[in-house]
């Protein structure tokens, strides 16, 4: 879910934007006008001839002169880098030609492809329309080999990759979604702001609550939170719980344990932020603020002080930015001082989520893509043009490209080590929307602790009822 | 077609039992005028209908072939599924509401513009009326996403020109007033910005209604001495029910269907408390988020179904009123 979060951040312009054409059809149309359920699942007839995974030139058995289609997400990362990758296949294949098909619609696009049984070579499930992948775990190729093959350097791709990447694309046990950007989930803040106030973030959720009364004293506030983007503030207290109490809570979210929301470590953080909500920590009339909006109030008018939001905060914000805001990511919170996992542990989890079709026709080519993108010229290319870390470890410079904001993920995702944790739950069962329909109620005063306890866990018993 | 009619007129007197021949004028013209529009009208309108009934049978997924036959079972979930429940509870409002203040406004502001005038002189609409028509038609010129989204912007709590007049005013409660977060708040506003995209429409639909109307009928009701109020209730909406009847069904559709506005108002959410959920909300996120085709399929069913039965109840109010004020007369 936090990676749909992410990525319906950074699409929600264009998802808007193509709302006019979607218009009143696409609801009607989609139930009733649907697409035709014909086909019989195809055969899976790849193009591979005989894979040699351990081959450093050719592990999936590329054909020269087959032709690749790829489907990528045009969200705020392009398709360019997708491109880029191409060509690099091309300079080592002879004739092979490819398609990269940029979509902000990846469900209603390919949609009808899979149920034909006739699905592109290579799909980057991501964005607000994203497939959910519960619906397509069966018709998707497992992933595993990929971290023994070798990119264009010669470096085995489990070698050169961050810890986590398998786990962010593990679904239903199924390693299927290879994400390419690097996403750290943190509480962001202005370094400048900071130094000149002599605060610092804060470590424990008391810090946290001294500090939201020295930021009252200066006539602003702690927290700021859009109507779209209430739900970051669940993101908050799930990592900092895990933090402190450890990661069973990931596998009792994942089960939909009927308690797993009563849970000690989670209500401790309920209760701090319901207390902040009383306060009056909160920028008021967040829940009818458009969230980009609600956010210029931190980056730009420095109404609200901290924001806690994934690594793509920065690019998003990029022209509602103050200058010398010195844009800074820290680590969540904890309860206490001495919490299980430690108070450097951060969520990480990946954007641009590149999945094989199972009955892909040309699967190799799709493979090969995927294998130039994790070389170093196309994770490097990425970095530099998008301001954001690629999965591929060193893809950003020390200098990070002169960006606080990326200076202090990598930071973090160093000072972190192994201590990295990622959860998929609310994707699995599809609740960012119910979701955050409950997190405007509480953080507006609507819903106090006990009553947002309640509806996350009626979500979550109904929707793990619905899942097969 | 004249010609057609007359002779088919005529001709059972002259030779009832004669069958016309099939010329190739004949068949062709029913193959082009006949065959082809209801060709067109079975692929594209009455298969995929059936193709949708059949699916809300079904558990499928949406993403693959695989579906199994499940009866009824996705209109029982359906029944006890709260949210779904909730947003039919919603739509119903929407439905009832919406048509109501739409028409009603745009009756008065028809009748200003065109029998609403001086009560002197022949029977015409105030000073200025082709500008005030022109006007209210403007908001329909604008896409509904568009007029979605600079609402959205209107009502921003903090910086939105309503808060921003309403603080300027005086009313200082108003200050950061989140009028699309409020439960109490978000489903008037919404409906506000719908009928506010309608009106044009409608008043320049009822202005061509009622322009039909003899002036005379006017002239001679102000004669006796009815003022203008009266006229509308005992005059104008008489005259033209059939149009308003037309309106009603045709607004009622558009407000239980809603997708675009409340997309625009409350991306991805169904507003505070899922106070703004349409059905068309949930269904799409069932879809397409959530991987229940046909379930959501069965949204689709019982939403047409609640428009087929919308259409009847009004068309029935009409038919029924109608009786009793002839038998009256």
């Amino acid at each position: 879910m936090m990676k749909t979060q992410g990525k319906t951040q950074v699409a929600r312009r264009d998802v808007l934007r193509g709302m006019a054409a979607l218009g009143v059809a696409a609801p009607l149309g989609a139930a009733l006008a649907s697409c035709s359920s014909g086909g019989s699942g195809g055969t899976g007839a790849s193009a591979t001839q005989s894979a040699d995974l351990d081959s450093s030139t050719n592990p999936f058995g590329l054909k020269a002169g087959t032709s690749i289609e790829a489907y990528v997400y045009q969200g705020g990362y392009g398709t360019q880098y997708v491109n880029r990758a191409v060509k690099d296949v091309q300079k080592h294949f002879k004739g092979i030609k490819a398609k990269v098909a940029p979509t902000t619609n990846i469900a209603q696009a390919l949609q009808p492809r899979f149920v034909a049984g006739n699905p592109p070579d290579l799909v980057d499930n991501a964005g607000a329309n994203q497939i959910p992948f519960a619906s397509v775990l069966d018709q998707l190729e497992e992933l595993d080999f990929m971290l023994d093959v070798k990119n264009y350097q010669g470096e085995k791709i489990s070698d050169i990759i961050y810890p986590g990447v398998k786990e962010a694309g593990m679904y239903g046990g199924k390693f299927v979604a290879m994400n390419y950007v690097l996403t750290i989930y943190a509480l962001w803040y202005s370094a400048s702001l900071f130094d000149k106030e002599g605060w610092q973030p804060p470590k424990t959720w008391d810090d946290a609550l001294d500090l939201g009364a020295k930021a009252k004293a200066k006539g602003k506030y702690l927290f700021v939170f859009g109507k779209e983007s209430a739900s970051y503030y669940q993101t908050l207290a799930l990592n900092s719980a895990i933090k402190e109490g450890g990661k069973d809570l990931i596998d009792r979210l994942s089960n939909a344990d009927p308690d797993v929301w009563s849970d000690s470590h989670l209500q401790d953080v309920f209760k701090v932020l319901e207390e902040m909500v009383k306060r009056g920590y909160f920028v008021p009339g967040g829940a009818g603020t458009q969230f980009t909006k609600a956010q210029a109030k931190w980056s730009n008018d420095e109404l609200a002080i901290m924001y806690p939001s994934g690594s793509w905060i920065q690019n998003e914000m990029k022209d509602a930015t103050k200058a010398g805001f010195e844009m800074t990511g820290a680590p969540e919170p904890t309860m206490t001082s001495s919490p299980k996992m430690t108070y450097a542990a951060v969520r990480s989890s990946a954007g641009e989520a590149f999945t094989i079709p199972t009955h892909a026709k040309n699967a190799a080519g799709g493979k090969e893509v995927l294998r130039a993108m994790l070389s170093r010229d196309t994770a490097e290319h990425f970095s530099k043009t998008t301001l954001a870390p690629t999965v591929v470890k060193g893809s950003v410079p020390s200098d990070a490209f002169g960006s606080s904001a990326l200076k202090s993920v990598i930071a973090m995702i160093e000072g972190a080590g192994t201590n990295v944790f990622n959860y998929t739950f609310d994707q699995k069962y599809g609740l960012g929307s119910q979701e955050l329909v409950a997190w405007d109620g509480f953080l507006s005063g609507q819903l106090d602790a006990k009553g947002l306890t309640k509806q996350l866990q009626d979500l979550l018993n109904k929707a793990a009822k619905s899942v097969k | 077609m004249t010609a057609g009619t007359e002779r088919r007129r005529t001709a059972p007197a002259a030779a009832p039992a004669r069958r016309r021949r099939w010329t190739f004028d004949r068949v062709s013209f029913m193959a082009v005028f006949l065959g082809l529009p209801l060709l067109i009208f079975v692929v594209f309108v009455i298969v995929p209908f059936v193709q949708a009934v059949y699916y809300s049978f079904t558990d499928w997924g949406g993403f693959s072939p695989d579906k199994d036959f499940i009866g009824l079972q996705n209109y029982v979930d359906l029944f006890h599924d709260d949210l779904f429940m909730h947003a039919v509870r919603n739509v119903a409002l929407l439905g009832f509401i919406v048509p109501l203040v739409t028409i009603v406004t745009a009756i008065v502001l028809a009748s200003f513009v065109t029998v609403g005038g001086p009560s002197s002189g022949r029977i015409r609409g105030v000073r200025g009326a082709g500008f005030y028509r022109a006007v209210s038609f403007f908001p329909f010129c604008i896409p509904a996403i568009v007029i979605g989204l600079i609402w959205a912007q209107m009502y921003d709590p903090s910086s939105g020109l309503l808060n921003g007049f309403l603080t300027q005013v005086g009313l200082h409660g108003f200050a950061n007033f989140p009028w699309l977060g409020e439960v109490s708040t978000a489903m008037p506003a919404t409906m506000f910005v719908i009928v506010w995209g309608f009106i044009g429409f409608y008043t320049v639909l009822f202005v061509a209604a009622i322009k039909g109307i003899p002036a005379e009928v006017f002239e001679a009701a102000r004669l006796d001495g009815a003022g203008r109020f009266r006229t509308i209730v005992s005059i104008t909406l008489p005259t033209i029910r059939d149009t308003v009847q037309t309106a009603y069904i045709y607004l009622g559709i558009a407000a239980l269907d809603s997708f675009v506005y409340v997309a625009a108002l409350f991306p991805n959410a169904g507003g505070p408390a899922n106070s703004t959920l349409t059905i068309t909300q949930d269904l799409f996120s069932t879809a397409f988020t959530r991987g229940q085709f046909g379930y959501a399929t069965a949204m689709g069913v019982v939403l047409a179904l609640i428009t087929l039965a919308f259409a009847g109840v009004v068309a029935g109010v009409n038919r029924l009123s109608k009786g009793r004020s002839e038998g009256r007369a």
